[in-house]
Order: C-alpha cells, then sequence, then structure tokens
C-alpha cells in the first residue's frame, strides 16, 4: 500500500515531536492485521500502535484502486499514557472495529502513566477490548493530564 | 493600592507542604495526610472580618481571602470564588447582591414553554466580553499577580439544572418537567451550551480550565432516579465532553449536592471520568452520603471526597464534627483512587472556627497515610 502525507501533514507530525516513518509503521501493522477504527460516516481510519513506550495514532482515509490502495494521512498524534482494560462502554459512536466488525462506544479505559493508574475518556470496542484515543483528546485533556502526572509526582 | 495590601504573605514553607499533600490522592504519592477540602466561599470572607456581600461583590477580595484562611486552616493550596448561577445573566436573568446571601435572581424571565425559542446560546467570543467570564478573568489575573502559587483556573457550569431553572422559575421548571419535557430539555441544554463556550472561553486565556459541575436541584428529593439521569447525568456528561473537545479539562469536580439516596447510580454509566477527576456526593436521604458506600460504588472511578454535614459545622458542638469526620474517613480513606474529606456542601458562611479546626483535626488523627 502507498501511504501519501501532505507536506502539511508532514509539519504537524514533525511539531508533535514524530517521524514520518513510524506513522507510516502504525498504518502498515494496523493494515496488516485490520486492528483499527473506522468512522462508519466518513471512511476515516484510526489506528495506532505503541512505539517506544509511546502510542502513536494515525488518523487516514484509504483510496482503493484497480491494483493497489492508497492511504491518505490526515493527521498523526501520540500519548504517553499506557492504556489498560475498558471501563465502560456508555454510548453508540459513529466508529467501528474493524477488527470485530462491531460497534464500538464512547466509554472509559484504564490508562497509566508514571506509575499511577486512572481512569480516561476513550472509543472502546467491548468485543475485543481495544481501546483508541481520539486527537482532541490526546493532543488536549491527556496531553494536560500528562503534565500534571509530571509535576505532581515529582 | 489593592486588596494584596490587606493580607500578610503566603507561608510558602507551608503552601510547598499543602502542595504535595494536595497531589497525593491524585497521583498515588501518600503524603502526610488525607487532605480536606471543606468548599469554602463567603465564610473566607467572613473569617476576615468582610461580610458575604464582599465576598460576591469584591470577587478579587473573596478569592484572596480564601486564598489566605486556607492557610490558616491548614486545607488546600489553591483558591476558588464562584457563586452558584454563572452564565445567567448572559441569559438575562438580574443577579442582585444581599447583605447575607450569594447573588440572587430577581426572579424569572420566561414563563411559556414557547419563551425558551427565544433564547439563544451565547458563543465563546461574546461571553469573554460579559458578566461571568470577565469575573473569572478578574480574579484569576489578580490570584496570577498576588497568589501565582494557588492559581488552578477553573470554569463552572455547577448545576446546570438549578441554574437553568432559575429562568422559568425553580416550581414551574419543575412542574415542566412533567407538562412540557421538550421545553425543560431544552432549557437546560441552551444553558450548558453556554457554558461549554465558558469553559473554552477560559481555556483559551489559561490553556487549560478544570470543570466543576453538579447535580443540585436534580436530587431525589425532587426529582426520580430517571429524570435525575435524563435531565442532569446525562447533561453534565454532555457539559464534560463538549468542554474536553474546546481544550478545557484535565481536572473535573463532579458536586452531587442534596439527596441522593437512590439517583446515585445513575452517574456511573453516564459521567466521563478522566485522570484529575474527584466525585462528591452530600447526602443518602438526611443523612451524609456514607463514606464507605461512596467508595464500594465509585472508588474505581475517580478520587472521592466525603462529606461532614455543613449543618454541624454552625452547631455549637465541635466533637459532633469530629466524629462525623472520624467515621466517614474511615470508611473512605484507603480508597483506591484516593480520598480527600470535604463538607457535604459549601461550608456555611459562620462556620466556626473550631468546627472547622475539629475537622482538619480529624484528618490528622485518621487520615495519616501508613497508620492504617
Ligand atoms: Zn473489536
Amino acid at each position: 500500500m502507498d501511504i501519501k502525507a501532505s507536506d502539511q501533514v508532514k509539519e504537524t507530525v514533525a511539531k508533535r515531536g514524530l517521524k514520518v516513518d513510524d506513522v507510516m509503521d502504525v498504518i502498515k501493522t494496523a493494515e496488516g492485521g485490520n486492528k483499527k477504527a473506522v468512522d462508519k460516516n466518513t471512511g476515516k481510519i484510526l489506528a495506532k500502535k505503541v512505539i517506544n513506550n509511546v502510542t502513536v495514532y494515525a488518523d487516514y482515509n484509504v483510496e482503493k484502486g484497480i491494483l493497489k490502495s492508497h492511504a491518505n494521512v490526515n493527521s498523526a498524534y501520540s500519548h504517553r499514557m499506557t492504556l489498560g482494560k475498558i471501563v465502560n462502554a456508555t454510548e453508540p459512536s459513529n466508529w467501528t472495529c474493524a477488527h470485530c466488525n462491531a460497534p464500538a462506544f464512547l466509554g472509559t479505559a484504564e490508562m497509566t502513566y508514571m506509575g499511577v493508574s486512572r481512569n480516561g475518556p476513550a472509543v472502546v470496542c467491548p468485543k475485543c477490548g481495544d481501546v483508541w484515543v481520539e486527537e482532541y483528546l490526546a493532543t488536549k485533556t491527556l496531553a494536560a493530564a500528562e503534565g500534571l502526572f509530571e509535576k505532581k509526582k515529582a | 493600592m489593592g486588596y494584596e495590601e490587606s493580607f500578610p504573605p503566603m507561608d510558602m514553607k507551608w503552601h510547598a507542604n499543602a502542595t504535595k499533600r494536595f497531589a497525593s490522592p491524585f497521583v498515588d504519592n501518600p503524603h502526610d495526610r488525607i487532605d480536606v477540602d471543606p468548599i469554602i466561599l463567603s465564610h473566607a470572607a467572613v473569617a476576615c472580618g468582610y461580610t458575604i456581600r464582599d465576598f460576591y461583590e469584591k470577587p478579587e477580595l473573596g478569592i484572596h481571602c480564601v486564598g489566605y484562611i486556607s492557610q490558616l486552616y491548614d486545607l488546600l493550596p489553591v483558591t476558588h470564588w464562584f457563586y452558584s448561577m454563572p452564565w445567567t445573566r448572559e441569559l438575562g436573568l438580574k443577579l442582585q447582591y444581599k447583605e447575607t446571601l450569594p447573588p440572587i435572581s430577581t426572579g424569572p424571565i420566561l414563563s411559556e414553554p414557547g419563551d425558551v425559542d427565544k433564547l439563544r446560546v451565547m458563543d465563546k467570543e461574546e461571553l469573554k466580553k460579559n458578566f461571568t467570564q470577565q469575573e473569572f478573568y478578574r480574579i484569576y489575573d489578580y490570584v496570577a499577580k498576588n497568589l501565582p502559587m494557588t492559581l488552578v483556573p477553573i470554569s463552572y457550569g455547577f448545576d446546570l439544572v438549578g441554574a437553568a431553572a432559575e429562568l422559568v422559575g425553580v416550581e414551574n421548571f419543575i412542574m415542566w418537567t412533567f407538562t412540557e419535557p421538550e421545553a425543560a430539555k431544552k432549557l437546560v441544554k441552551i444553558y450548558t451550551d453556554t457554558s461549554v463556550n465558558g469553559a473554552a472561553a477560559l481555556a483559551d486565556k489559561y490553556g487549560m480550565a478544570m470543570l466543576i459541575v453538579g447535580s443540585v436541584l436534580a436530587n431525589n428529593d425532587i426529582f426520580s432516579d430517571d429524570a435525575v439521569e435524563e435531565y442532569s447525568a446525562k447533561m453534565m456528561r454532555y457539559y464534560v465532553d463538549q468542554a474536553f473537545r474546546k481544550g478545557a479539562g484535565p481536572q473535573v469536580f463532579y458536586h452531587l449536592c442534596g439527596n441522593h439516596e437512590t439517583d446515585y447510580k445513575v452517574f456511573k454509566d453516564n459521567l466521563i471520568w478522566s485522570p484529575f477527576t474527584v466525585f462528591h456526593i452530600g447526602y443518602k436521604g438526611k443523612n451524609v452520603f456514607p463514606s464507605k458506600l461512596l467508595k464500594e460504588e465509585y472508588g474505581q472511578k475517580a478520587t472521592l471526597m466525603g462529606s461532614v454535614d455543613t449543618k454541624l459545622m454552625i452547631n455549637p458542638n465541635p466533637v459532633s464534627v469530629y466524629n462525623q469526620a472520624k467515621e466517614q474517613l474511615l470508611g473512605g480513606r484507603d480508597a483506591p483512587k484516593g480520598y480527600i474529606l470535604g463538607n457535604s456542601c459549601e461550608c456555611p458562611p459562620y462556620t466556626l472556627p473550631g468546627q472547622m479546626l475539629a475537622l482538619v483535626k480529624a484528618a490528622r488523627d485518621f487520615g495519616t497515610y501508613g497508620s492504617w
């Protein structure tokens, strides 16, 4: 599969301290194992992979060609918290777990950072237990939480 | 000359220790003892010789009183200031200041269900120029300048149902929940959306915004469990979800004041749980909500805040505070995600210092980490 990222996306990736190669790796791994969340309305895909203790996400769309498919990267981001098991699944969402071909929900999952386990909001698949964090949460709320953990744990 | 000249400087040695204590329940770093947060508002002003009206009418003075008295009582090393009806003036309500009360409404502004359609959600930019946000900017700018070590920018959604109900009158609103549920829901939604934009405006300025949101009017004295879930718990979820999407958080304080005899269960799978969330319930029936039950039901969800009955804080019998605090501490202190000792609601303005000190003494005597 070809993977394309615009200069603007590459700039965001760099600004967030991520590597384009890692984002490509996330997509290849997700497509290989069919482990991803798919927005049933837009076809947008959310995939993640833990690379050097950081969970890296790719937000992308796949265009199916005659011979080959192309992935277009929309965005990439990361969090340092480690995702644990699902606490609850509260609300239906637009997301589907591709692996289970089942609806994913907005809910709560365990999140661990600096040895401290707390709960955090996430997209969850109750069937296989997979958990994803959407971009607005990873880059704002959880990023701020990571900062607070670092400050308060010190 | 500003209010800062009326107060002795912060004791930084105290502050450093209180900061470690404050961090402990959130990051599993047991420090000296369980923290005490009696939800001080105008009591801080009264304790410093000012009036209840001064607290609300002069927010900078009010928040400095909170910072000062918190240090003397050995409470949290952070400051806060608010009243229970933020964002209502933006929606048209008029508030008046009283000598012995927080600001109160001069009366409902809507009478018919159809009137709700005339209300409009105020956007973030408009809110920045209006009453509530201007007050928040004033207090946090003041704190940033004069008590920077205590600054936590907080945005209040507060009592989503109760504040919305003020717009039509509380009794009228309760009737609407039976006769005009769509209008009642729409009203709460408009209030909530305005509050969300307020949180976004605060996060814009300070890069973060702690959220305080509660279920006060929506409690079992008035509503069924289903109604509390529908009107309150779901809207609290919506408030936090939307505020997070706009950059607020990660700290959240869920304040369930009033009687949550059986409705306490409906919050578990409705609320958003994030790191640095505190969950608090005031009463179960006529009694304070037992911390042991709170721990069993919500201990895995968030850091908990236990309650000592606010009525005891003005009762001339300090040991009654001490004994109830002891019972709550024994029930809640080993909560898996941390425990803070509090009051069932705002500590009364004329709280007796001896009772406040009894609360803190109980935390020292029964809340010392490592002693249980
Ligand atoms: Zn699945």
